[in-house]
């Protein structure tokens, strides 16, 4: 039980100490996944907002494949985008395997579904007698669409954050997609998973706590936005 | 003078029912207007067509000459409507309140027109400018809800039940506040409300829903229950303290009986028995002054029903009239009308 108490202890000096491996790890992880969740938002708020919003042929249907779409594991999503991305795939020729925006691209993907179906949810439940208070207020038909959007934004914040805790603490695609190189596409997770399977529990257990703490502040937040919508 | 709204043959349909079937109505420019009926009987719907919320099945509207439009808000932005419930934006109070003008990009002097609304809803723009719209109790918010239309100046303030779910001072401020705006901007209203005793003060026209049907410009009695023969010609209707209120005319099973209070009069006595003449023993519950008429609404009483009358003023003071009276309600079996269901 030793080397437990030892890696906790070794984890905080780590910390404490400014260890540049670590601290590349958790650079990484807000590097890639910012770039990750704000393609995502910019994309998937809109479509869930349609999604939501609207009525057409075939909403029920596209609704199903998105919310069936939120338990995508994250190796699946992994092994399809290698295979696009992959020197032999169709996009290949663009050398996103093994970089950034490569995981990015994995993280998007499974990112967008928890956007887009929980935008669509905020939306669709918004109070019918807000429809009804801003017409009666004069607006527009585009101004109720965007004020009804405006009005379930503490919900929408909440779809982005859920994304954001999905995204961060994946480890499958990055992984694949990554390649968990060294200074360059080493994520927290990816970290844990290599430092653990090396025997190196301090450093593991460091990104953990960091992971931990960006879990907590996420769901904190989320916690605090249900409130308020 | 050219009226505000001319409704023709109009009818809205709802899943193969006629919930409203308007032949011709018209409302003047600055009218108060006190729209009273039975639950279900198409009041709702009738306002949220004048809000030009909901597009009539059949017929024609037209708002001040040019015929009505539904998609866009050429017209509907100078009409507004107050909910039952208070339904507020997750805003501060200002921009709740400036959500209108904002919209209509009128934003000269926003905060001065904001502050003015607020007076007038009695809430002190000091402290409830800056306020959540989750700080504020149901009374407020409705106060917030209409001021959030007051500041607009609209041409038509529509009020659906808007004292129902309040306290009573609110609701008296809310009441006082519309009648302000009347007043000063010469705003028509068109009213629903339950609070009878206000409306009949207020409203120069009372119009009466029944059934999706304007019935009369006053309140008629509406009597629908087991109607049976009772020979001769006549119907009856035995009410549950053992009265039989006669009409005359066959009847078939679906038919209910309207009797117009004008036809109703009110004695202190039981007159001499008369087969054609109803005399109803009940008791006065309530008396309302009709506005601009002189005349005298009373509600009677009468086994569990609720028979009006209308009085003049001098007749109510010389019989002495007044809540808790015992009275005799008179009228011959001809004054009762049949309506089919639609």
């Amino acid at each position: 039980m030793d080397y437990i108490l030892e890696g906790i202890i070794g984890a905080f000096q780590l910390l404490l100490s400014g260890h540049e491996e670590t601290y590349s790890a958790v650079a990484t992880t807000l590097k890639v996944s910012t770039l990750s969740i704000t393609a995502c938002l910019l994309v998937g708020i809109p479509l869930g907002f349609l999604l939501g919003y609207r009525n057409f042929l075939g909403k029920r249907a596209i609704r199903a494949v998105v919310d069936t779409l939120l338990a995508l594991p994250t190796v699946v999503v992994g092994l399809l985008v290698y295979a696009f991305i992959t020197r032999r795939g169709p996009l290949g020729e663009m050398g996103l395997l093994f970089t950034l925006r490569g995981i990015a691209i994995g993280q998007f993907i499974l990112a967008l579904p928890i956007v887009v179906s929980l935008t669509a949810s905020a939306v669709e439940e918004l109070d019918p007698k807000l429809g009804l208070t801003l017409k009666t207020l004069g607006a527009t038909k585009r101004q109720v669409a965007l004020s009804s959007l405006w009005e379930g934004r503490y919900s929408v914040m909440v779809s982005a954050i859920t994304a954001y805790g999905r995204v961060i603490s994946e480890v499958g695609a990055s992984m694949m997609l990554g390649g968990n190189i060294k200074w360059h596409t080493r994520t927290i997770t990816t970290a844990i998973a290599l430092e653990t399977g090396k025997g190196q529990f301090s450093m593991g257990i460091a990104l953990g706590l960091v992971l931990l703490t960006l879990a907590f502040a996420v769901n904190t937040t989320v916690s605090v936005l249900r409130r308020r919508a | 003078m050219m009226p505000i709204y001319k409704l023709e043959n109009l009818k809205k349909v709802y899943d193969e029912r006629t919930v409203l079937d308007i032949e011709d109505l018209k409302i003047q420019e600055g009218e108060i207007i006190g729209l009273v009926g039975p639950n279900g009987s198409g009041k709702s719907t009738l306002l949220r067509i004048l809000a030009l919320l909901e597009k009539p099945t059949e017929g024609d509207i037209y708002f001040r000459g040019e015929m009505a439009v539904f998609e866009e808000n050429k017209h509907r932005k100078h009409v507004t409507m107050l909910l039952q419930n208070p339904f507020l934006l997750k805003r501060t109070v200002f921009e709740n309140i400036a959500y209108g003008l904002r919209m209509r990009g009128q934003v000269n002097r926003l905060t001065e027109k904001v502050n003015d609304a607020l007076n007038m809803v009695g809430l002190d723009p000091g402290n409830f400018s800056g306020r959540k719209w989750y700080q504020l109790s149901g009374g407020e918010a409705q106060r917030v809800a209409l001021a959030s239309r007051l500041v607009l100046r609209p041409k038509v303030i529509l009020l659906d039940e808007p004292t129902a779910s309040v306290d009573t001072a609110s609701g008296r401020i809310i009441q006082n506040a519309v009648l302000k705006a009347r007043d000063m901007w010469g705003s028509t209203l068109v009213i629903v409300t339950h609070d009878l005793a206000w409306i009949y003060g207020v409203a120069e026209r009372i119009l009466s829903l029944f059934r999706g049907k304007l019935i009369k410009e006053v309140p008629e009695n509406i009597l629908a229950g087991d109607w049976r023969p009772y020979g001769k010609g006549l119907s009856a209707l035995r009410l549950s303290d053992g009265q039989f209120v006669i009409g005359a005319g066959s009847l078939s099973p679906d038919s209910v009986a309207i009797l117009d209070p004008e036809d109703v009069i009110i004695g202190l006595e039981k007159p001499a028995i008369d087969s054609a003449l109803n005399s109803l023993r009940g008791t006065i519950i309530e008396m309302s002054l009709e506005n601009g008429t002189g005349q005298v609404l009373v509600k009677v009483k009468v086994a569990d029903r609720l028979f009006t009358s209308v009085v003049t003023g001098c007749s109510a003071e010389n019989l002495r009239l007044r809540p808790g009276t015992a009275v005799f309600l008179h009228f011959k079996a001809s004054a009762i009308k049949w309506m089919r269901h639609s």
